[in-house]
């Protein structure tokens, strides 16, 4: 390429706008070092490009310089001085980008959820809590309930035993043991079945246990072990063994063992003759 | 030293002194380019401030490279205006800010430059501004893609819809024009 031909080409112009190839720039080097006539017309085209921008000139900040020669000045900080920089740059492209910038109506609708949440939360707990007490209380219900029908159905049963028209009531009054203690007996006499009513007993002491004796043919037949209490309650009936016949019934005290005994050893607290 | 210097340097001059890395030749330096190199950002950057930190960080790098200055390849003001540019498009792309440069509508870019202060003034003076100024908007349009909007060729090519091969001869009739109006 001749110096004419370098001229006209329009790549002296591409050149001093940095836009050459790296070939391109290194063959403008050397045709601006080889012919004084082409340095002549790059030279006027970057002093004109340099006209254009001087006359363009919009004057920044008067800060600018300030800063400037506070960081050329402050060596030391160069690293620091060009994080500042970038935060710096960051900050206004930020500024820049609407979506990142949050609006006050949508911080006011986060905050909204966040406390709506944060109700449920503490709704839920107070509600498993009182779902939990409500259990236990019904649970409680359940239970008294149960109790209540056990009694209930004891007292239908004592009731069906007294009002059963083959019912013969014995009543067994106190001995020299207890004079005071009462007990019932109610004898079927079309099936033999024996009911006693022990609650007017006095409280068995520990270790010790009544029980039933039928008198049949004069002698004391073991008519089985009365239990006077069933949870903290005094029994009002229950079955005992069963007599075809029997002139009288009688409790004594024992000492707890297993089994019945065969024959009373203890001291006879209530007494009383079939009619 | 923030007061604007008296004296004047020739190139030649100024460029030995940076070199010895003096502060007064770079508040002259500082004095008479910032403001031809603060409108070329802004050409790209649509944002005062962040244009202000960039033309910061120019004179930063044009303070402590300046041994890669080689003035038998070129004014020293074709150096800074093309390290500006870079820089200035470096900071776009890793910002992931994209280009933007707002193209002279002809008036529009003359109204902008009235807005400015002291840089103008000087040229108002010379009475050579208005001669630059007269040049026709399509000229000057590929002067600023060019030279001071950071386009490359095949951007301005597109950005004018013309072919990649004719980008070179606009540009130079554009520089031929533009020459003939200082020279006025």
């Amino acid at each position: 390429m001749t110096a004419t031909e370098i001229i006209s080409s329009g790549l002296l112009e591409l050149h001093a706008a940095g836009l050459t190839t790296p070939d391109e720039a290194a063959m403008v080097q050397q045709m601006i070092a080889q012919f004084t006539a082409v340095e002549k017309e790059y030279n006027a085209i970057e002093s004109s490009i340099e006209q254009y921008a001087l006359a363009s000139a919009i004057e920044p900040s008067a800060t600018v310089k300030q800063k400037l020669f506070a960081q050329i000045n402050a060596p030391q900080q160069e690293v620091q001085n060009e994080v500042e920089a970038d935060k710096k740059i960051y900050a206004p492209i930020y500024k820049a980008n609407k979506a990142a910038v949050i609006a006050p109506i949508w911080k006011l609708a986060a905050a909204v959820i966040v406390l709506l949440l944060a109700s449920s939360v503490l709704l839920n707990v107070l509600l498993y809590t009182r779902s939990n007490d409500i259990a236990n209380q019904l649970n409680q219900a359940q239970i008294i309930l149960a109790d209540s029908e056990a009694k209930n159905n004891e007292n239908e049963h004592f009731k069906s035993v007294v009002q059963n028209k083959y019912s013969m009531p014995v009543r067994l009054n106190g001995m020299e043991a207890s004079p005071e203690a009462v007990a019932k007996v109610f004898w079927m006499k079309n099936t033999g079945e024996v009911y006693i009513d022990p609650s007017s007993l006095p409280d068995v002491p520990i270790g010790m246990q009544y029980q039933l004796w039928a008198f049949v043919d004069g002698k004391p037949v073991d008519a089985g072990m009365i239990i006077n209490t069933v949870k903290g309650n005094k029994y009002n009936i229950q079955k005992m063994k069963s007599f075809g016949k029997a002139e009288a019934f009688a409790v004594t005290l024992e000492h707890a063992t297993e089994k019945p005994k065969s024959a009373p050893g203890g001291p006879i607290y209530v007494m009383g003759k079939l009619q | 030293m923030f007061l604007k210097s008296e004296i004047k340097y020739s190139e030649d001059e100024l460029v030995v002194l940076l070199q010895q890395h003096n502060q007064d030749a770079f508040s002259y330096l500082y004095d008479n380019y910032a403001g031809a190199l603060n409108a070329t950002i802004i050409k790209m950057i649509d944002n005062k401030e962040l244009a202000e930190d960039v033309l910061q960080e120019a004179f930063v790098k044009i303070w402590n490279n300046f041994s890669s200055y080689d003035k038998s390849k070129g004014r020293l003001f074709t150096w800074m205006v093309n390290l500006t540019k870079n820089l200035t498009i470096d900071t776009l792309r890793s910002k992931g800010y994209r280009k933007q440069m707002k193209i002279s509508k002809d008036e529009n870019s003359v109204s902008e430059v009235k807005d400015s202060s002291t840089g103008i003034e000087k040229y108002d003076a010379m009475g050579i501004r208005k001669q630059i100024f007269s040049l026709k908007p399509d000229l000057r349009t590929i002067i600023d893609l060019a030279y001071f909007g950071g386009y490359t060729q095949d951007e301005i090519s597109k950005n004018l819809n013309i072919p990649i091969g004719t980008v070179k001869t606009r540009m130079r009739t554009a520089l031929i024009e533009l020459r003939k109006n200082i020279q006025q």
